[in-house]
C-alpha cells in the first residue's frame, strides 16, 4: 500500500514526459513548443524551397540533357530585362495545398526514375508527349496560373505589342482562353507527335 | 514532236525541282508548331497572313524565292495587314538558336505546297 503511490508516478522519461511539470511552467511549454513548431515548419519550408530551385530540378540527367538544354536557349532563361522563370516558376504551383500535391506527384516522377522508366534519354524522349499533355491539362485546369503569376492580358500594351497577337489576346480574354492554350512549347521542344489544334484542317499538313 | 519534246523536257525538269524541295516535312512541322506560325497561317487556307499554299504560288518559278522568304523569317520586318495597318513580323527561333538549316528546310516545305 505504501508503495502504490510511488508506482503510480512511475519512473524513468516515460513518466517524466506524463507527469505535469513543476519545473516549467505552462507558458514556458507553449513557448517552447511554438518555437519548435516554427523550426520544424521553416526547416519542411526550406526542403520545399531547396527543390523548387534551378540546380534541384536539372539535377538529374535525363533533364539536364533535354528539357533544361533547350529551356536555356529560351526567352524566358535570358531576356532583355533579366527576369528568369525558373522551372518551378512555371511548374510549381505557388499556394500550400496545390504545392503540396505536385510535390507529391513530382515524387512519383521521381519513382520514374528510380524504376527506370524514364531513367535515359531514350526512354525520357518516348515518355514526353504523355509528360507534356499532364502539363497542358494541369494548367489548362487552373487558367495557366503559373503564367499569370508574371503574365498578364490587362497589362498588355496595345502599341508596345504588335496588334495581330494584341487583338487576339484581347479576344481570348473574352473568350476566356488560356495561355497554354496557344503557348505550348514556351520553354521547350514540343515533343514527338504533338499535333497542333490549330492544324484543324488535319489533311493540310 | 517537238512540242513532245518541250513537254519531256519540262516534266523532268519539274521533277528535279520538286526533288530539290524535297524538304523534310516532319522537321517543317515540328519548327512552324514550335514557332506558333499556325496561329497566322493556315497550309491553304489563308487566316491573319496569307496560307502557305498562297506564298508558295506567289514565288513559284521566281529566282531567290528561298533566300527571301528566309530573310523574311529572320528579319521580324515590316508587314502590311489586311486593314493597311502594320506590324513586325514574328522573328522564327530554333533550337539550338540561329539554324539556318531548319529555316531553310520550313522553307523549302513552304514553297513546295501544292494545291
Ligand atoms: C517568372 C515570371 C514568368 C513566368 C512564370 C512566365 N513568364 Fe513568360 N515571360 C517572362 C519574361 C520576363 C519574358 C520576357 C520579356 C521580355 O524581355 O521581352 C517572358 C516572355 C514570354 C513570351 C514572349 C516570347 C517571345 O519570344 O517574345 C511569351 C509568349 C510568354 N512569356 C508566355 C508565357 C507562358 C505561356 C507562361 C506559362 C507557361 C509564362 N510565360 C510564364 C516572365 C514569365
Ligand atoms: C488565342 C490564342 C492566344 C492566347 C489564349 C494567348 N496568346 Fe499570346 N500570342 C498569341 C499569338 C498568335 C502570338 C504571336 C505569335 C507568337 O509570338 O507566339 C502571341 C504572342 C504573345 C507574346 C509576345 C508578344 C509580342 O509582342 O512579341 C506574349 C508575351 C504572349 N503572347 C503572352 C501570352 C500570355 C501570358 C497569355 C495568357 C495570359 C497568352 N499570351 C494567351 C496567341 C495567344
Ligand atoms: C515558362 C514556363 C516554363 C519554364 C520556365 C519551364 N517549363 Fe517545363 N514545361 C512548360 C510547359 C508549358 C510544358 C508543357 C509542354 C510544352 O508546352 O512544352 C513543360 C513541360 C515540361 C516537362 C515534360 C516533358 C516535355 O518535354 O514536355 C518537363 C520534364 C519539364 N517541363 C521540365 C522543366 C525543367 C526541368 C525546367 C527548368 C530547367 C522547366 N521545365 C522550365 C513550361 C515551362
Ligand atoms: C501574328 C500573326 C503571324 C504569325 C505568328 C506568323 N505570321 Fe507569317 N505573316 C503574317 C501576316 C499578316 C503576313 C502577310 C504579310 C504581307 O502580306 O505583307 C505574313 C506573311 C508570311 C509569309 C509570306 C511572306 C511573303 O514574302 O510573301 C510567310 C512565308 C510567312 N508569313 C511565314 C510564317 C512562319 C513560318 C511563321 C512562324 C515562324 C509565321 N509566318 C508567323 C502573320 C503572321
Amino acid at each position: 500500500m505504501s508503495n502504490s503511490g510511488s508506482n503510480r508516478g512511475g519512473t524513468g522519461w516515460w513518466a517524466a514526459l506524463r507527469r505535469p511539470s513543476a519545473k516549467y511552467s505552462l507558458i514556458a511549454l507553449l513557448t517552447a513548443g511554438f518555437a519548435g513548431g516554427i523550426i520544424f515548419w521553416g526547416a519542411f519550408n526550406t526542403g520545399m524551397e531547396a527543390t523548387n530551385t534551378l540546380e534541384f530540378c536539372v539535377g538529374c540527367h535525363e533533364m539536364r540533357d533535354t528539357v533544361f538544354e533547350e529551356y536555356k536557349y529560351s526567352i524566358h532563361y535570358s531576356n532583355r530585362t533579366g527576369v528568369r522563370a525558373v522551372c518551378s516558376d512555371c511548374h510549381v504551383p505557388k499556394d500550400w495545398t496545390h504545392k503540396l500535391i505536385r510535390k507529391v506527384k513530382a515524387s512519383g516522377e521521381i519513382w520514374g526514375k528510380l524504376t527506370g522508366s524514364i531513367a535515359t534519354k531514350e526512354k525520357f524522349e518516348a515518355k514526353r508527349l504523355q509528360l507534356a499533355t499532364n502539363e497542358w491539362e494541369r494548367m489548362k485546369a487552373r487558367d495557366s496560373i503559373e503564367c499569370r503569376n508574371c503574365h498578364s492580358f490587362d497589362a498588355m500594351s496595345p502599341e508596345k505589342q504588335q496588334q495581330t497577337p494584341y487583338k487576339k489576346h484581347m479576344q481570348a480574354k473574352l473568350e476566356g482562353a488560356s495561355c497554354i492554350d496557344c503557348h505550348k512549347g514556351i520553354a521547350h521542344k514540343l515533343p514527338k507527335g504533338y499535333k497542333d489544334p490549330n492544324a484543324k484542317d488535319a489533311e493540310e499538313w | 514532236m517537238k512540242h513532245r519534246q518541250t513537254l519531256l523536257i519540262a516534266a523532268v525538269a519539274a521533277s528535279f525541282s520538286a526533288a530539290a524541295l524535297a524538304a523534310d516535312v516532319e522537321a517543317a512541322k515540328g519548327l512552324a508548331e514550335q514557332n506558333n506560325c499556325l496561329q497566322c497561317h493556315g497550309i491553304k487556307k489563308d487566316k491573319d497572313g496569307p496560307s502557305f499554299l498562297k506564298t508558295a504560288e506567289k514565288y513559284r518559278g521566281k529566282a531567290n524565292s528561298e533566300d527571301e522568304l528566309v530573310k523574311h523569317l529572320n528579319s521580324g520586318k515590316e508587314i502590311k495587314l489586311a486593314d493597311g495597318s502594320k506590324e513586325k513580323h514574328k522573328v522564327i527561333k530554333t533550337i539550338p538558336p540561329n539554324d539556318a538549316a531548319q529555316v531553310k528546310n520550313l522553307v523549302q516545305y513552304i514553297l513546295s505546297v501544292q494545291p
